[in-house]
């Protein structure tokens, strides 16, 4: 166990040596003058030395490289060019709402997709299972940004449930205001006891956490049919049988219980699935996180935002993937023979 | 946990969660009685902008939307009043200028305070001027003719200049004139705390809580110098939308008094709709078309001109903007003083095109055309260009690109890597024709905004008088602007298409707005009230 | 360990390389079992057909051919759908139908080259590395590990983002991000072929290595390559898309989907088919690969199938 931890730990590292590097490389070939944007229009020749000093932009390559990792290692991820803040500390302030939404999504997903997958293992080869087969392949092919769009349609231009976007409404946030403590609004409305701030702001995430649940449900209604029929196939389920437990109880007690480990391994791996949709999909819903900050970023070829964000997601998902494997064998000691 | 203590625990987490949602019940009820004499109780004025407003907030440097909000944090010595062409005092009370044209002399207002807490002086307006000077960012460059300002006594605030200039619309240009503290800001640490959320300003509203990039809240400012009714607003909150249909629905749920701007193809729903309606106001916005007079083909007037007469004006006036602009008169917009209706329009005529592209002995080609890619209004005229200059015999290739990259292209050493034809939006920085007559046309030593590349001598001799007499003679520089225009409407170095309007969306509770082309998309909420 | 992010793990490739081996009638009986077997995959290889037909016929039979860059019709614009323009009009008067089905064939087309730039970049080095073994093959698999470890989209978007907006650039993106998958398939069949007689019999007599490359490891690999591109091609367009909504991508007029779906949420509540249409397309056919690619994979993994 020890062993395969370090060795985890060592080629995320590795990895995301090799993430700063490439995108490193290829923000540098671009031929663009980062200095002349940091001033802005009417630059001089003078101010555009002095910003590349600044910068670091006037050293060679090499060392602006090394520059960068130590920078990455002492928490200074680069400024931004459109705002001039600290990369690291706008990502961690949009972080949290972003969060929302995945953790939200994955919630629903669970919910949704583990029956969904016990239905269709049970009732293979029938309708039940084409339908779920093919809801589940739909939620891994449904463009995000576009069923974001098809749910503002129906749900708050046919039947009006749901508001459009943003966190909260206006009116909510000024006359029922919330402390910022974690930075998740239905948390920190929920510790605080503020029921009216809580409910506006539940209203306003269930859209997007409908959307960002469609790929993750996908997964975890496929994952968990698939490790159900091997599950089912085995010989104690056989022995439950004989021990006359009745059918709907066995099903979800035994074999829910082995399928669980492949459901958290699916939901660790559409975690930085999940990420990257935020870039699609927060514009459209005026939901400012993470995800907006990115596109954003992109619209204004920002680089070293794309940079930060791109390393941040990519080790979010390495950590991530990483707990995911340690609870898998604390849970399941078995897992420990197939991890090596 | 040990059964034992459930019961408890039950009982603690109920009167807790009693407690807390009584608490959060009282909340409205404290902020709609506190209301007292001489205090705004209007509610909360939502404003409702596409884009980010706050990006930047030092007063010295801010040259983007931050206008929007600063306006309403930072004051001017002056305004200008579109309307009827006046200067309104705002921080100063009296001004005057000496027969030269040289020396300007504002007298303060004496009961103004910052948000700092200090009072207004002479002393402090100056330090606030140098400093933007001295950081020469944003448009700083807009004091270039004052050669030194003096605090002659606490209210007493003199401008010495090296020329004639119109220093009443310099002192009230939206950007870089800001009267604020410089003093106490530089003791708090400067550029880093204005960019932590914070004013140093007299305006009639100071930040109360600013969530980077969704909404900035303002709350009215106690001792503000101007008086408050009670039915003005108490909070001004500025939201970014970048979704036109969401600010389109936000505006009409009620839920934002004012939208800056929606996409003309939204418009007819909002006519529609109760509750909300369209103002539509002049801007001084125009769509510029530089043409490359360097290189390649455009090198001939005669062969802009024939692009001139290929545009079709009406299609894209009609069509694409729903008639919310009007095709402009020379490179002047209507509304500013120089404008004139007199000038020459082309309008499409593909025959004439041909003629005068046989006259130059020229049968098409291939052109490269850049536009702000983000900008859709500029897309889809790109398109129409593409198939209608087909119709002349060029093919044109459409280059959507970031402001920067475009920009970046337009100044590429090399005039043949440059593109043929640049489209972008042109305002003034402050109210005066300068703006779009030198920095557009007059020759470029290095290039900066003269993407037309275009030199005449004739053309920088009118254009530099105009602007050294128009401080003390205005009817001469007008009559000198004209004389430019004119040369401009014949070579065709640029064209401007068309004077954008502005399209606002407001609520019908929305009173005392009155849009002021000087300031793009700003609202003085100070002059506004709840009906 | 495996960090990828495909649903379920890779198929056994030995299995797919000893399709290639089958007789014909009997590669046509398999064909059938499958088909019979993996209705849903049926159902996407028809979808499939379908489309390719709709991207090769699309300038033949889309009604407005000039709307899809020659035309516009201002004065029609955003027209409901109607019998004269099935999918309602856009912001320029040009038919929707006509561009949403000649947009089939720019995202195939997308598509095709690049997952070919990816392949051409990943077949060499997997041979390279299964070929040579050692430090080569090491060198190479640990590059091709760091690509593995995260997923394709989101390095697509931080490359098309930085090499700023263009179709070139989106195609260089997808391929950069997509080439190791490659790599590490061609190299695991290089390995496994490595150790059969007739590639160590060749090598005896004295034949060149590139020659044993090209005429005895390569084509006997192309089967399992073939399989994977069908089985990524579904999130290949999926991925274009995603990059042309955010801007990224195809430049107007092209009428790629994702573009459409970009330039259409400015109206899309008032003017609901601008959005919809596109993103139908982009769905039904990241689905039918999807389905086929699905089916494949139960069919290829051995638990599955018997259980």
């Amino acid at each position: 166990m020890i062993r395969f931890l370090i060795r985890r730990i060592l080629l995320g590292i590795f990895v995301l040596f090799g993430v700063s590097l490439i995108t490193f490389l290829i923000a540098r070939v671009i031929p663009s003058e980062p200095a002349a944007r940091w001033i802005g229009p009417r630059a001089t020749a003078e101010q555009i030395a002095a910003a590349k000093v600044e910068l670091g932009l006037n050293q060679p390559l090499f060392m602006q490289y090394i520059n960068y990792i130590k920078g990455l290692f002492t928490g200074d991820w680069g400024v931004s060019i459109t705002s001039h803040q600290p990369v690291l500390k706008e990502l961690l302030i949009f972080l949290p709402s972003s969060l929302e939404i995945i953790l939200g999504g994955m919630l629903i997903a669970l919910i949704v997709g583990i029956p969904l997958g016990v239905l269709t293992a049970v009732y293979k080869e029938t309708w039940i299972d084409h339908l779920s087969r093919g809801i589940s392949i739909g939620g891994v092919s449904i463009p995000a940004f576009w069923l974001a769009m098809i749910l503002q349609l129906i749900f708050y231009q046919y039947l009006g449930w749901f508001p459009l976007g943003e966190r909260v409404s206006t009116e909510t946030a000024l006359l029922y205001p919330i402390e910022t403590i974690t930075g998740s609004n239905l948390i920190d409305s929920a510790v605080q006891g503020n029921w009216v701030y809580f409910s506006d702001a539940l209203n306003h995430s269930i859209l997007p956490m409908l959307t960002m649940a469609a790929f993750p449900l996908g997964v975890v209604t496929r994952m968990t049919r698939s490790s159900m029929l091997e599950v089912v196939g085995e010989e104690y389920m056989r022995v439950t049988k004989a021990f006359g437990f009745s059918s709907g109880v066995r099903t979800f007690k035994y074999a829910l219980k082995n399928a669980m480990g492949p459901t958290i391994t699916s939901l660790g791996l559409t975690f930085a699935y999940a990420l990257t949709t935020t870039f699609l999909i927060e514009s459209v819903f005026t939901w400012p996180g993470l995800g907006l900050y990115t596109s954003n970023a992109i619209l204004s070829s920002d680089y070293p935002v794309i940079m930060g964000v791109t390393i941040f997601v990519t080790a979010a998902y390495l950590i991530v993937n990483l707990l995911v494997d340690i609870t898998l064998a604390i849970l399941d000691p078995r897992i420990k023979v197939n991890v090596e | 946990m040990n059964t034992k203590h459930k019961p408890w625990y039950a009982i603690v987490l109920v009167s807790l969660f009693l407690l807390l949602s009584a608490c959060s019940n009282d909340k409205p009820a404290k902020e709609a009685d506190t209301a007292a004499e001489g205090q705004p109780a209007g509610g909360i004025a939502v404003y409702g902008s596409h884009d980010d407003i706050m990006t930047f907030w030092d007063p010295s440097d801010s040259y983007s939307n931050e206008i929007i909000a600063m306006n309403n944090m930072y004051e001017t010595l002056l305004r200008y009043d579109t309307k009827d062409e006046s200067f309104k005092n705002i921080l100063a009370e009296t001004y005057n200028v000496s027969d030269d044209g040289l020396t300007w002399t504002f007298t303060l207002r004496k009961d103004v305070k910052f948000h700092t807490g200090n009072d207004l002086t002479a002393e402090a307006a100056k330090a606030s001027i140098e400093r933007t000077i001295e950081r020469g960012k944003g448009a700083a460059f807009i004091w270039d003719p004052v050669e030194e300002i003096n605090a002659k006594d606490t209210h007493t605030l003199e401008f010495k200049l090296s020329y004639p200039a119109a220093l009443d619309t310099i002192v009230s240009s939206g950007y870089a004139a800001f009267i604020f503290d410089a003093a106490a800001a530089e003791e708090n640490g400067g550029e880093e705390w204005f960019n932590e959320g914070n004013s140093a300003g007299t305006g009639p509203y100071s930040p109360e809580k600013w969530d980077r990039g969704s909404q900035l809240i303002l709350d009215s400012f106690d001792e503000y110098w101007g008086e408050w009714e009670a039915d003005q607003y108490q909070k001004v909150v500025f939201k970014t939308i970048q979704e036109a249909n969401t600010r389109l629905q936000m505006a009409k749920g009620g839920e934002l008094q004012f939208v800056s701007q929606l996409p003309n193809e939204l418009i007819k729903s909002v006519e529609e709709a109760d509750g909300v309606s369209v103002h539509e106001t002049e801007s001084f916005q125009q769509l510029v078309m530089m043409f490359n007079t360097e290189a390649g083909p455009l090198k001939d007037s005669k062969v802009r001109q024939a692009l001139a007469y290929a545009i079709p004006y009406d299609n894209i006036i009609q069509d694409v903007l729903g008639n919310t602009a009007t095709q402009s008169f020379g490179s002047i917009p209507a509304g500013l003083w120089g404008h004139d209706s007199s000038l020459h329009q082309y309008n499409q005529d593909l025959d004439k095109a041909k003629q005068l592209l046989e006259e130059a002995g020229v049968d098409g080609g291939e052109l490269t055309l850049t536009y702000v890619s983000s900008d859709e209004e500029e897309r889809q005229i790109a398109e129409l260009l593409k198939i209608e200059l087909a119709k002349i015999g060029f093919e044109l290739e459409l280059k959507g690109m970031l402001w920067d990259a475009q920009w970046d292209m337009s100044k590429a050493t090399n005039p043949e890597e440059r593109q043929d034809i640049l489209l972008m939006y042109w305002w003034p920085d402050y109210a005066d024709p300068y703006s779009f007559m030198k920095n557009l046309y007059a020759s470029e030593d290095e290039i900066v905004f003269n993407l037309a590349y275009y030199k005449n001598e004739q053309y920088d001799q009118l254009v530099d008088e105009a602007q050294e007499v128009a401080g003390v003679d205005r009817d001469k520089a007008i009559e000198l602007y004209k004389q430019a225009q004119q040369i401009l409407v014949e070579e065709v170095p640029g064209l401007s298409l068309y004077d954008r309007k502005y399209i606002r969306v407001i609520n019908d509770s929305f009173g005392g707005y009155e849009d002021n082309p000087a300031y793009p998309n700003v609202v003085f909420f100070h002059d506004t009230y709840k009906k | 360990m495996d960090l990828k992010t495909n649903i379920t793990p890779p198929p056994s490739m030995e299995k797919i390389g000893s399709k290639s081996t089958l007789s014909n009638s009997a590669f046509l009986a398999e064909i059938r079992y499958f088909f019979k077997m993996n209705k849903l995959a049926f159902l996407g290889f028809i979808i499939i057909v379908t489309l390719i037909l709709l991207a090769l016929l699309a300038p033949l039979i889309i009604p407005y051919p000039n709307d899809v860059a020659l035309e516009t019709h201002v004065e029609n614009k955003l027209q409901p759908p109607s019998a004269d323009h099935w999918f309602g009009t856009d912001e320029l008067g040009r038919d929707l139908f006509s561009r949403v089905i000649y947009g089939t064939r720019v995202s195939f087309q997308i598509g095709l080259i690049a997952i070919g730039l990816a392949v051409l970049i990943g077949i060499p080095l997997g041979l390279i590395a299964g070929y040579f073994g050692r430090w080569v093959d090491e060198v190479i698999m640990r590059i091709s590990d760091v690509f593995l470890s995260f997923p394709p989209l989101l390095l697509s978007i931080a490359i098309a983002a930085l090499l700023g907006p263009s179709l070139t650039n989106l195609m260089i993106a997808i391929s950069i991000s997509w080439w190791p998958w490659y790599t590490r398939l061609i190299r695991g069949q290089v390995v496994s072929l490595r150790e059969r007689g007739f590639v160590e019999a060749a090598q005896a007599m004295g034949v060149p290595s590139w020659k044993v490359i090209a005429r005895h490891i390569l084509p006997n690999s192309m089967a399992p390559v073939i399989v994977q591109i069908s089985m990524d091609f579904g999130s290949i367009i999926l991925t274009a898309a995603s990059l042309s909504f955010l801007g990224l991508g195809a430049q107007p007029p092209l009428p790629e989907w994702g573009l459409l779906i970009n330039i259409g949420r400015n109206f899309f509540l008032t003017n609901w088919w601008y959005v919809t249409f596109p993103g139908l397309f982009i769905f039904i056919s990241v689905m039918a690969f999807n389905l086929f690619g699905d089916g494949l994979r139960d069919y290829l993994d051995p638990k599955t199938r018997d259980s």
